[in-house]
């Protein structure tokens, strides 16, 4: 699209998300580990932490991304490697990032589907997500469902 | 041609269907096959109804398989006169025709059957008893299948279900292990609080009567890891095999396994005798004290936190302790430890009357699912595991195979070492399995897939099936054997029995087939 914008790399998108795969889970762990929300037994009784642990993996989400998302299209990876999301409809006249509550309750939801690589039983999910960014638009799955795609800042 | 084709596939699953629609829904329980888990409530797995014997064993022939709908099957079956009791995990309990493998009834079920099922008759009406390993002991009405009760305990936060009960009179004797072992995998868990214990159920409706823990005092905050995590102890201790039942002194016996995180107790890797009616304890005895182990050990390159340290040997007695009367007649309480030893104590007191180290045992046996006895020959069947897992040290030659010990002294008498059957490095051959006695024989399954069996006097091998196959089943699902593990192999009358493909621990190979042998006529 000859807009002003420039598509990421796809290299510069894979640096991106690798740093936010490694920042989001240390810092979820470590909020467990200061809540102690898997220390007892009395906490396996029921299944209630898994949804505890699921809270701590969006606080930690929002902790680390929330203000860079709202202000600047960024997580911490997209901030470290020079990118940001911006809305498809975006032009270089108007480039803010894209809007928030896409960017969370849409876009991030894709996050999580990136840890399931490893589970062959599932592992079509996340390659469908991922597949797409080697045609052209260079825009995953997530990008179209939440009308957004990554630029270089 | 093609209407005869047509023709002739009609007649034949019309004839499957007749042969199935034949198959009375109600089951008849005016025979059954065992009272528990050790066929006997003495537990010396000598099964007196059947006709198998060394002269005849040569006879077996396959008689049906059935696909079970999960690769770890550990449950045992219940045969009565015309129907066979499984636990198929993944699908539920399931009430075979004896004869044709046809089902009478289903109780579908989610959860892990991990016992023998038993037999019970409350009043008018036959209750068919198991565990779920995770959520508890549940009681169907035999006839149709349906729930009649549901029990889960809450003495301990994490129960886990993995002794058979036991049932005598209005009571169940159930044992009761520790979810705690596996969770410290989880470095963020604060190991370990719980204990083991066994419980006494009213059998008509499932009620607590009696819990007894084997380790009475509250676990104590004893440090910590990663600055966060608290530490616990003393812990552990579970009990994870069917108790043995005296019938004229009212008394239960049963073994527990290691602590899991220190301090450690005098009531691990020991043996307790207690009252029936009360759980009280009678005497208790230990064989191997300071062993504090968890399955976080198993990664010990890793130094998991979880492993308490010392390390212990991990040497349960995870098999059920043996009633057995030698042919001097004298009682003796006969328990198999996973350090590979057999001990013989006397039942009233404790006192240890021999004691045979027959293998290197480790973490998964020596001794691990249980033993067998011949009382007429004063023989103790036991089956020595061996197997080394993962990167655990197992220091020592490995011995595996099958050990008859003589009852009155505790001599080897014979002992029948297994070979590998192939070069991989994960082909373990020993035998994990319980055996079953019966006649002059003795019958044992092999972690590398063999249904074998001996003559009891001499350890000869009279018989043996290769069951690393596939198997055309009598259900819809396909059927793969695999190793032979946990319960081992029942008899009745001229059928044997047994699961094939337990894949629990280690690297065995799964599989998921219930096989039927039965006796073939002498002309055959």
């Amino acid at each position: 699209m000859n807009d002003g914008l420039y598509l990421a790399s796809r290299r510069r998108r894979l640096a991106a998300t690798a740093v936010d795969a490694i920042c989001v889970p240390t810092l979820t762990l470590l909020l467990v580990l200061m809540t102690g929300i898997l220390e007892d037994a009395q906490d396996y009784v029921s299944n209630l932490w898994m949804v505890q642990l699921l809270g701590l993996a969006i606080a930690s989400y929002l902790l680390l991304n929330g203000y860079g998302l709202w202000h600047r299209g960024q997580t911490l990876g997209k901030r470290a490697f020079g990118i940001a999301i911006v809305s498809q409809s975006t032009n270089v006249a108007g480039q803010g990032p894209a809007p928030f509550w896409k960017l969370v309750c849409v876009r991030a939801l894709f996050f999580p589907l990136m840890f399931t690589l490893v589970v062959p039983t599932i592992l079509i999910l996340p390659l469908l997500d991922l597949v797409l960014i080697f045609f052209p638009a260079r825009r995953c799955l997530h990008d179209f469902v939440a009308g957004t795609r990554v630029v270089r800042r | 041609m093609v209407r005869v084709f047509i023709l002739v596939l009609s007649l034949c699953v019309a004839e499957v269907q007749a042969n199935c629609d034949d198959v009375s829904s109600t089951p008849n329980f005016n025979r059954s096959y065992s009272e528990g888990w050790g066929i006997t409530l003495s537990n010396t797995r000598y099964q007196s109804s059947s006709v198998l014997q060394a002269e005849n064993v040569n006879r077996l022939k396959l008689k049906w398989a059935y696909g079970l709908h999960n690769t770890t099957p550990r449950a045992y079956p219940l045969v009565t006169g015309d129907t066979i009791f499984i636990g198929d995990s993944g699908l539920g309990v399931v009430a075979l025709a004896r004869d044709t493998g046809c089902q009478r009834w289903l109780y579908a079920h989610e959860g892990y059957i991990a016992s023998a099922l038993l037999h019970a008759r409350v009043g008018a009406r036959d209750l068919l008893i198991f565990n779920d390993r995770i959520a508890g002991v549940y009681a169907l009405d035999a006839s149709n299948g349906t729930l009649v009760w549901h029990t889960h305990l809450d003495d301990e936060p994490l129960p886990w279900y993995s002794g058979t009960p036991l049932i005598h009179g209005a009571r169940l004797y159930v044992p009761i292990a520790s979810q705690e072992v596996g969770l410290a995998l989880n470095p963020f868990y604060g190991c370990c609080t719980t204990s083991g214990g066994m419980a006494a159920l009213d059998l008509a409706t499932g009620a607590k009567i009696w819990y007894r823990p084997t380790i009475e005092a509250p676990a104590q905050q004893t440090g910590d890891h990663w600055f966060f995590v608290q530490k616990y102890g003393p812990s552990g201790a579970p009990v994870w095999g069917a108790p043995s039942f005296d019938v004229t002194r009212n008394v239960l016996y049963y073994g527990t396994g290691q602590n899991y995180s220190h301090p450690t107790t005098d009531t691990s890797d020991a043996l307790f005798a207690v009252h029936a009616d009360s759980g009280e304890i009678i005497w208790q005895r230990q064989f191997t004290a300071d062993d504090a182990y968890t399955a976080a050990c198993n990664l010990m390159a890793l130094n998991h936190p979880n492993c308490p340290k010392p390390t212990g040997p991990d040497v349960d007695f995870g098999a059920p302790t043996m009633l057995a009367t030698t042919p001097s007649g004298r009682q003796l309480l006969i328990a198999g430890q996973k350090s590979a030893e057999v001990h013989a104590l006397d039942p009233l007191n404790g006192e240890l009357v021999w004691s045979r180290r027959i293998g290197r045992g480790g973490i998964i046996g020596g001794v691990h699912w249980g033993l067998a006895a011949n009382e007429a020959q004063g023989l103790v069947f036991a089956p020595i595991s061996d197997k080394s897992v993962l990167d655990f040290p197992s220091p020592g030659k490995a011995s595996p195979g099958l050990y008859a010990l003589d009852m009155e002294s505790g001599e080897v008498r014979w002992h029948f070492t297994r070979d590998p059957r192939c070069a991989e490095v994960a082909c373990e051959y020993g035998l994990s399995a319980a055996p079953l006695a019966t006649n002059d024989i003795v019958i044992t399954g092999s972690m590398d897939g063999y249904l074998e069996i001996y003559r009891a006097s001499d350890g000869k091998r009279l018989w043996s099936f290769d069951a690393w196959r596939k198997f055309e089943s009598i259900n819809d699902q396909p059927a793969q054997g695999g190793a032979f593990d946990a319960h081992g192999p029942m008899v009745a009358d001229d059928l044997l029995l047994v699961s094939s493909g337990y894949g629990y621990v280690g690297e065995q190979r799964q599989g998921n087939a219930f096989l039927v042998f039965e006796m073939a006529a002498e002309d055959e």
